[in-house]
């Protein structure tokens, strides 16, 4: 059981647990790393997962203080079927192997998914001719299941869409799950099997690039040894690349600003309701969410590198937003909007799924361009990846039979097994039958059962995104500072020092970071 | 009489309303009556407006004389009329759902776990909160931390420990006026208020009772947009073009009802506004549920909750009495 990898944050507020606090390199050990894995998205996190079915010595290092807290958080969190993918590219490739392969996997990850299918959507003639178009390149993609539908039979299946449905397509396999939960399961397991994790370190410099172990140095002044570098920063990834001097891309970002709607919203719709596609994006939908909201987006916004205020949202957008996606559900104008937010895409002008091995220097590999299909295909671009490790960094791989590939049942998040449902265990932990989050019906024992997970998580936002305590319609109106007591209590950290998502973000002005 | 109901009636929400509700029951004859409430206490808002240092008096009682009280003073005065009958209270009880034909309410605590009871009369007293900051539909851009409701001011467990020291309130009313002057009692700088509206929400009377404290000035708008700024925590708004700078945000004023229960358990209610329909008996759209205080929309101070409470009983009562 010492099998399992460090963990470790690059905290420097004093009153953080010091057996978590990455003092010192030599914490890692002195053996240079097989891998070392620069980014904790899904892609990352996914890959950890796979390397970590291994014996390889593999570091997953995150800037933020949380997994799946870059572009990962901010998706529709949808497992696609790759029926809408560009043909014969490895993303389609990639997405429809994965696409399959996610029901399994989802619950061996113990990740909640729900099959609930798609339909495109025709409302005009112009797009009722278009879906030909889409069944066509349904099968071409290898969805065999996809059926043209009428518009009487969307309709009739959809009693709330919109009156001009002149037809469409039924993808049935178009699946909803969650991509936190996922990246934060794959990091676990991974983590379990022996892969150190080091969180709140950024990568500023890279030594010895050419040579065969490279040295990592942080923001944080440490130094870290591996052989081999896998750059999965999303958007980071370009100026990560351009420290090493791998080739020269562009990523914009694409910031989408979704609508989240409250859960008697949910049940409105079945499926997820998509627009014909254009060759710039999927367009606006509107889902239902595994949660049982309901959820309109994404925008698609190009900015470029500089533009600061990136992940914001903003009115305007939102308005046209909503317009936008009542075209194919015209009562969503009547439905409360409980949140709203900004994700970012990690778009590559040179084309998606970018991918370079020994990338101007030996031993590295830059993935860019992982757009909004990277939670579906992770699984299949983890083991793309493997391969590449495998055939073209040198890297030679013997399977761990010690290793785990999922999490035990216990697992199951609170907010799809609720521990209240069983009087045994309210019996046995009150705090089960203790509810904190109120609009989301989350208990007491729901948070601390995830203070104490393997990842240790300690911010406000990591807590919220594992037990969704504060994604309700009050939005932590009730519930923000009792999860804050909760944390300060349960691993001793005074009050004001609780943050949103790490140093600089504390609830308090007069946190210490502050002074 | 109907004998399979568990108790003739039950209060959800054990704040002004729900006790007023329970008293004039009690009083009336009704004993068995159950209250639940989520939070750990009786007393609803006004016990998180704590009597201790920087601490302000905002909740008047205008029954014997206009005066100013602490919120949780009269948050103990409720619960000392409760503790003087043997009405039923389940605190930490969460409503998860209700059943508005069978009159069943389904909720959970750390003692019972989950359970179901029913009464002859429901009334929902589950008052309200303020509209987060989609709900706005005017409030967007960055989402840093330091950015918080009134409710969550209040939560902080001594005044004095008050989380903002340059504070910038968005709202108007007088829950914005009531956080500045508490703001300001425990060591901030005046707040600077903005709503987007030209003139404060806040009467000018009320205004004045917290210059006693606090002058924060007021800028008004008519924008179609104001943005909140900051990395991490956060740092100002702007809105037309102007920026305003703070080192922390409270979202304050603007009361959606606490509805949701009874819009998921199919009683009719205005899905935007959440003001469930009410009619003149103050009975809901299915026979034997009512509605009392802040739930019925608008924004009302505590004794007239606890009064509303006590009319709304007098219809409780009608409709038991009928059977």
């Amino acid at each position: 059981m010492s099998k399992s990898g460090k963990l470790l944050y690059n905290w420097p507020d004093n009153n953080f647990d010091e057996s978590l606090k990455f003092h010192d390199a030599s914490q890692l050990g002195d053996i240079p790393y097989d891998v070392a894995i620069i980014g904790a998205g899904i892609v990352g996190s996914a890959l950890a997962y796979q390397l970590s079915q291994y014996k390889v010595k593999v570091l997953l290092v995150e800037k933020n203080y949380d997994v799946g807290e870059g572009t990962t958080k901010g998706s529709s969190a949808i497992i696609h079927t790759g029926f809408d993918a560009a043909i014969d590219t490895l993303e389609s490739e990639l997405v429809t192997k994965a696409s399959l392969e996610w029901p399994e996997l989802a619950a061996k990850l113990k990740i909640p998914l729900r099959k609930c299918g798609a339909i495109v959507i025709a409302i005009d003639e112009e797009q009722e001719i278009q879906l030909d178009k889409v069944y066509e390149k349904g099968i071409k993609n290898g969805v065999t299941d996809i059926q043209k539908l009428s518009g009487k039979e969307v309709k009739e299946i959809e009693p709330n869409v919109s009156e001009k449905v002149r037809g469409g397509v039924l993808v049935p396999r178009e699946s909803l799950a969650d991509p936190f939960s996922a990246s934060t399961a794959f990091s676990e397991i991974a983590l379990q099997n022996g892969t150190d994790i080091i969180l709140g370190v950024e990568v500023t410099a890279i030594e010895n690039k050419s040579e065969k172990i490279k040295t990592l140095v942080t923001a944080c002044g440490k130094k870290i040894k591996t052989k081999r570098i896998v750059n999965v920063a999303g958007l980071g990834s370009e100026h990560l690349a351009r420290i090493y001097g791998g080739e020269e891309f562009d990523t914009n970002p694409r910031r989408g600003q979704f609508l989240i709607f409250d859960k008697y919203s949910g049940s409105e719709i079945n499926r997820i309701f998509l627009p014909i596609p254009t060759a710039k994006t999927k367009g606006v939908l509107v889902a239902p969410t595994i949660f049982g909201n309901l959820l309109a987006g994404p925008t698609a916004e190009d900015y470029p590198h500089s533009y600061e205020n990136i992940s914001e949202t903003t009115t305007e957008q939102l308005q046209l937003l909503k317009e936008g996606a009542s075209k194919l559900y015209p009562k969503l104008q009547e439905q409360p909007v409980i949140n709203i937010f900004a994700g970012v895409r990690s778009n590559c002008k040179q084309g998606s799924y970018w991918i370079r091995c020994n990338d101007n220097s030996p031993g590295i590999i830059t993935v860019a361009g992982v757009r909004s299909t990277g939670f579906t295909s992770s699984p299949a671009l983890a083991r793309y990846l493997i391969g590449k490790l495998q055939d073209e960094l040198g890297l030679n791989l013997e399977e761990d039979p010690d290793a785990i590939d999922s999490r035990p049942e216990n697992k199951w998040p609170g907010w799809w097994k609720p521990g209240y449902n069983i009087k045994e265990l309210v019996d046995e932990n009150p705090d089960n039958g203790k509810i904190v989050c109120f609009c989301e019906q989350i208990t007491k024992a729901d948070v601390i059962r995830q203070l104490d997970s393997p990842l240790k998580p300690r911010t406000l936002d990591a807590i919220k995104r594992r037990t969704r305590a504060g994604m309700g319609r009050c939005q932590g109106f009730d519930c923000m500072v009792p999860i804050a007591k909760i944390i300060s209590d349960h691993c001793k950290i005074p009050l004001a020092e609780i943050s949103k998502r790490g140093p600089g973000t504390e609830i308090s002005s007069t946190s210490t970071s502050n002074n | 009489m109907n004998s399979n109901k568990d108790y003739k009636a039950i209060i959800i929400g054990a704040g002004p309303a729900g006790v007023g509700v329970a008293m004039k029951l009690y009083n009336s004859g009704i004993k068995s009556v159950l209250i639940l409430d989520r939070n750990d206490k009786i007393g609803g808002i006004p016990s998180f407006y704590k009597r201790e240092k920087g601490g302000v008096k905002t909740f008047m009682r205008w029954s014997r004389g206009a005066y100013p009280v602490f919120g949780q003073d009269f948050a103990k005065w409720l619960e000392k009329l409760i503790s003087k009958t043997d009405i039923e209270v389940k605190l930490d009880s969460l409503v998860l759902e209700i059943d508005a034909k069978g009159k069943t309410v389904t909720f959970v605590n750390p003692k019972d776990g989950k359970l179901s009871v029913s009464a002859e009369a429901i009334i929902m007293a589950s008052g309200s909160r303020e509209e987060n900051i989609a709900e706005r539909k005017w409030l967007a851009g960055a989402r840093p931390s330091r950015v918080m409701y009134t409710k969550q001011l209040l939560n902080f467990d001594k005044n004095d420990l008050l989380p903002i020291k340059k504070p910038l309130i968005i709202g108007s009313d007088v829950i914005a006026y009531a956080a500045a002057a508490k703001l300001k009692a425990a060591g901030s700088s005046d707040a600077i208020i903005v709503d987007n509206t030209s003139n404060p929400k806040c009467p000018i009377h009320e205004r004045l009772y917290f210059r006693f404290w606090t002058n924060p000035s007021f800028h008004g708008f008519n924008a179609k947009t104001m943005e909140i700024e900051g990395k991490e925590s956060a740092t100002g708004i702007r809105v037309n073009g102007e920026h305003f700078d703070c080192d922390g945000i409270v979202i304050s004023g603007e009361l959606i009802p606490n509805s949701e229960l009874a819009l998921i358990g199919d009683l009719k209610v205005n899905v935007l506004s959440r003001i469930p329909v009410i009619n003149k008996n103050n009975q809901l759209s299915e026979p034997g549920w009512f509605a009392a205080g802040n739930i019925r929309g608008g924004f009302h101070g505590a004794e007239w909750c606890y009064f509303n409470g006590k009319r709304t009983a007098v219809s409780v009562l009608k409709y038991i009495n009928k059977k």
